[in-house]
């Protein structure tokens, strides 16, 4: 059965176009992909992502726990900072991608996708044997709302948050009177905030917040423009850029895997092994020569041959370009700069590998 | 006359109707045009080519995706609106008058035409 949000009424009173995203019914648009993408990269959106999983782990073993979960080390994380982590299987495959954030003593909450939550506790089940850790599912507790944009912490200011506040971290506060845990991340590559709240008062946050965007131009903001922002900003999605036979490092996300982290983990073998003697493959940054549109699943070629396949494809609005993300064989002269082609009902289209991100990430915006 | 009182439409949403002697103009209804969105590109046949009646002719993509566009009749293409490959966002403007995508010659019986229907009977069809 479909679930849905506790703003799912909310969304089709608003006039939004439902679909169904990894076993949630969720508004996809609400007028344009394109206008709500602009919004975002110019004012502030906001977004209802409370589909997205979240799991409390504590106890006396939490620290260990999360080592042995994740190739990050968790020890270095501080109280109220966060940290994006995967969780490799014993392959170094990723069964998830997630957040973690301490939040108390011996205390982490875990924030995952959506369509992983079952995989995710489950193997977190497989591997607290002998530890004394509880691990907490209350994603069906809360609702997660997103404001994201270069206006956003203006905005959630006169909202009586407390915005002076680093990326990545998290903290008990205060919007418009109701009580929630801000946390400084997302999913656009601009400046925002995640707002975690108790699902009763999901609703009134989320009609305040409409409220107190007006003068800065808010608009409430569907998943498709959530896809074509993270596609800018280079964010993998999982299912589509990772997944159980990718590992982080041939996922470009070597920076995510410290090289000197003591404790074993899942996988830590062949990830090492992979830092140290390279990977068969590699994640690629494609931005098309010309109109057409490189989408998941079509193949991508060089000189003739089939060297990898389009995982993540699509239009950039703030480019004006159509952009890509894909695996390839790791061949050397498979680098910046040089010309690809991708397959395109029957026809061969050139396009060329660049850096990633494909737009710059915005900094903090600082309010005072 | 209004347009949807002359066209015929598909059940995969393409629109239909006779312009002059023999010629036909076929685009996508607006039904089809709202439920995909922003349309981002398109890709039209060369003039001259011919298609038999369900056989893809075009190709049209939204931002989040790649649809096929089939032909509601035989014909042979002889003239495409080069305009809204240029802007394909006209489409979402208006798919009937500047929105139209190619003009053809009948090539096939016109008894073709019986498997389509009026707007008002396509209209109630989506319901």
């Amino acid at each position: 059965m479909t679930k849905e949000t506790f703003l799912h009424d909310k969304h089709v009173k608003l006039g939004a176009r439902m679909v169904d995203f990894a076993g949630w019914h969720m508004p996809v648009q609400y007028t344009s992909i394109i206008e709500e993408h602009k919004t975002v990269r110019e004012a502030v959106g906001l977004f209802d992502v409370s589909h997205m999983g979240e799991v409390f782990v504590s106890g006396k073993d939490s620290l260990p726990f999360l080592n042995k979960i994740v190739p990050q080390d968790i020890s270095k994380l501080s109280y109220e900072k966060a940290i994006y982590c995967q969780l490799p299987n014993k392959n170094g495959g990723l069964i998830d991608d997630l957040i973690i954030y301490k939040i108390g003593l011996l205390e982490y909450l875990i924030i995952c996708n959506a369509s992983r939550i079952d995989e995710d506790l489950n193997w977190m089940v497989r591997n607290k044997k002998g530890l004394d850790v509880k691990i907490d599912n209350q994603s069906h507790n809360y609702s997660l709302l997103a404001v994201q944009g270069p206006k956003a912490a203006e905005m959630l200011q006169t909202m009586g948050l407390n915005t002076n506040q680093n990326s990545f971290t998290i903290r008990p506060a205060k919007v418009a009177g109701i009580k929630l845990l801000a946390s400084r991340t997302g999913y656009t590559g601009e400046d925002g905030f995640e707002l975690l709240v108790e699902n009763e008062f999901s609703e009134e946050l989320f009609d305040k917040i409409l409220e107190a965007g007006k003068p800065f131009g808010i608009k409430p903001i569907g998943l498709g423009a959530r896809d074509t922002l993270r596609l800018e900003a280079a964010l993998h999605l999982y299912g589509n850029d990772l997944d159980e036979n990718t590992t982080p490092i041939e996922a470009g996300l070597s920076w995510s895997v410290p090289i000197d982290k003591e404790t074993d983990y899942n996988g830590k073998e062949v990830i090492m092994n992979q830092i140290k003697n390279g990977v068969d493959k590699k994640l690629i940054g494609l931005k098309m020569l010309d109109k057409n549109i490189a989408r998941h699943g079509y193949d991508i070629y060089y000189n003739g041959e089939k060297i990898g396949v389009i995982t993540s494809g699509g239009i950039s609005p703030s480019l004006n370009a159509n952009i890509a993300l894909g695996y390839v064989k790791n061949i050397e002269e498979i680098c910046t700069g040089a010309i690809v082609q991708v397959m395109i009902r029957e026809k061969l289209h050139d396009a060329e590998i660049v850096k990633r991100p494909f737009v710059t990430k915005r900094n903090l915006v600082k309010i005072n | 006359m209004s347009i949807t009182e002359k066209i015929l439409c598909s059940k995969t949403h393409e629109y239909i109707y006779e312009d002059e002697n023999n010629t036909y103009v076929i685009g996508l209804t607006d039904y089809a045009v709202e439920q995909l969105g922003d349309i981002v590109f398109l890709e039209l046949p060369e003039v001259g080519t011919e298609f038999k009646k369900g056989e893809t002719f075009a190709t049209i993509e939204s931002v989040k995706a790649a649809s096929e566009i089939y032909m509601p009749i035989s014909g042979k293409i002889l003239e495409v609106n080069n305009e809204v490959v240029e802007r394909p966002e006209l489409l979402n403007e208006d798919s009937y008058e500047k929105g139209w995508l190619v003009k053809i010659e009948r090539t096939g019986d016109e008894a073709e035409l019986g498997d389509l229907m009026e707007y008002e009977d396509y209209k109630e069809e989506l319901e």
